[in-house]
């Protein structure tokens, strides 16, 4: 891993020698010790990090409910899935506008279109999940005397769990771009700051403060992906059994 | 205690492409409390059908199904199923799975372990308690989910085919162990399969059933000493008796070949 990140910065700064107008990682690093040392990255990556927490949070409670309600009842799921599947097809930052002018250009118009850009993605996969739990399962648990709403929470949800999160995941990365969509598109929106140091590199030219900005964001989404998605992907896989442990059968 | 099971005039059909089919011809039987009853059939001869009315997960077209002189109306915790497939939650553990049923009965955790650990001992996994199924054999996994069963003290015990995808020395051991836990728990069970020497080996009495419509087509008391196991000569001689019932019975008139006086067949 160490090894492949260093080859990346050396092809990077090839890169830098061939478009002058591309920041070096030499002058990148220096700019991204100087915003470690005055606050400036902590506090852009724990922005960053609250914000996305609570839209994404919002988004994976109402995505995987719809998602479940979408599995349970096939009719509803008939009728809305032709609509789902056009809205997960379809760049969700095309709402930013819409919302900016119907929500106002505050942080809740982003935090609207951030949580609900990550919803289809989630709903579609719970849902085809939930319609993958083997039945008999679902007949052992109501046999054990689980029924309604706890034989959803302790049967059908852990069953499907693989593959909601995988649309959970999937979600994460929408839910990010628009993220970035909407800072592109109005600085002050969501106050993680990304917004502002965009603006700063359209007025001035500066591609440094940017590069610097963008390694944040990269170490945002590889710790989400460390600490979150492949910790519970390995939780999820090892104790189903679908890790060979190498044990004697 | 086991508990009494009535069929009266139970039957069952299902609907496929606008046609009705007849699963199970209206069917009238009585079990007496902990009795050990072994059904036995051909595919399609509604055994399955007949367990699934018993066990609430299906309700009667016709007649009524009472267990101690309550209808059923829907699965519940004194009537358990053992199913062919083992049907452990893959994401528990042995000790979680055979403490799912009695969470969900709402016992309390401290006795919920304690009697999980115990159900989990009498079957001989204590070792294996921490492990998930899939770092079990298919034995193991099959006795598990008797412990499953077991634990919540089902006045009714209802088991389909629960062996048949076990190897034989399994089977056998299991055959066994089935008829101790049992005697001891005094549990009505009702075991559904298509071995006659399996149904002969552990019932007190064997309902034969044939096909097309499915009905019960015998009722064979065994009054053999237990334990039994498949290879006993009674057990043989008996099987043989049974397997001439369903041969009869068998609308195609086609008799399963068999070499002298082997009565074990699987159809």
């Amino acid at each position: 891993m160490l090894v492949a990140g260093l080859a990346l910065v050396v092809l990077w700064w090839l890169a830098s020698l061939v478009a002058p107008t591309l920041p070096d990682p030499a002058a990148t690093f220096a700019e991204l010790g100087s915003m470690i040392a005055d606050g400036r990255a902590w506090s852009l990556l724990w922005r960053t990090t609250v914000f996305m927490a609570v839209c994404f949070a919002v988004a994976v409670m109402l995505g995987v409910s719809a998602g479940l309600l979408l599995g349970a009842r096939g009719s509803l799921d008939r009728a809305l899935s032709p609509y789902l599947a056009a809205l997960q097809g379809m760049p969700t930052s095309m709402w930013i506008p819409v919302a900016a002018i119907v929500l106002g250009t505050e942080i809740w118009s982003l935090a609207a279109v951030v949580s609900l850009g990550a919803v289809p993605a989630i709903m579609l996969a719970t849902r085809t999940a939930v319609k993958g739990v083997p039945p008999l399962l679902v007949r052992a648990g109501r046999t054990l005397g689980e029924s309604g709403f706890s034989l959803i929470r302790r049967v059908v949800l852990p069953a499907a769990a693989p593959g909601i999160l995988t649309g959970v995941e999937l979600g994460w990365s929408i839910a990010f771009r628009c993220l970035v969509a909407g800072e592109i598109f109005s600085g002050a929106l969501s106050g993680t700051g990304i917004g502002d140091v965009i603006s700063r590199s359209r007025e001035t030219g500066d591609l440094t403060e940017m590069m610097a900005t963008i390694l944040i964001v990269l170490a945002f989404t590889v710790l989400a992906d460390r600490l979150a998605f492949a910790r519970a992907h390995a939780r999820l896989r090892e104790s189903r059994g679908l890790v060979d442990a190498g044990l004697p059968h | 205690m086991g508990g009494a099971v009535a069929l009266t005039e139970a039957g069952q059909e299902f609907v496929r492409r606008g046609r009705t089919r007849l699963a199970l011809q209206p069917t009238t039987l009585d079990i007496a409390p902990g009795e050990f009853v072994a059904v036995v059939g051909p595919s399609g001869c509604g055994k399955s059908t007949l367990l699934d009315l018993v066990a609430g997960h299906a309700t009667p077209a016709t007649g009524t199904v009472t267990v101690d002189g309550t209808p059923v109306t829907g699965p519940g915790p004194d009537r358990m199923l053992v199913f062919q497939e083992h049907a452990l939650f893959p994401w528990l553990s042995v000790q979680e799975n055979v403490e799912f049923g009695l969470r969900a009965a709402g016992v309390p955790e401290a006795s919920r372990r304690s009697v999980a650990s115990e159900w989990i001992g009498r079957v001989g996994l204590a070792d294996a308690a921490r492990l998930h199924p899939h770092e079990l054999s298919g034995g193991m996994r099959q006795r598990a989910a008797l412990a499953r069963a077991f634990a919540l003290k089902p006045r009714v015990l209802l088991m389909d085919e629960p062996f048949s995808a076990l190897d034989a020395p399994s089977r056998d051991r299991l055959h066994v162990e089935l008829q101790e836990l049992w005697r001891e728990t005094g549990t009505t069970l009702i075991f559904v399969t298509h071995n006659v020497r399996e149904a002969v080996t552990l019932g007190d009495r064997v309902i034969v059933m044939s096909s097309g419509p499915g009905r019960v087509i015998a009722d064979v008391p065994i009054q053999l000493a237990r334990p039994r196991v498949v290879e006993s000569r009674q057990v043989v001689d008996l099987a043989q008796h049974v397997r001439g019932l369903l041969d009869a019975a068998d609308q195609m008139g086609i008799t399963t070949p068999r070499e002298g006086r082997d009565g074990y067949v699987s159809i």
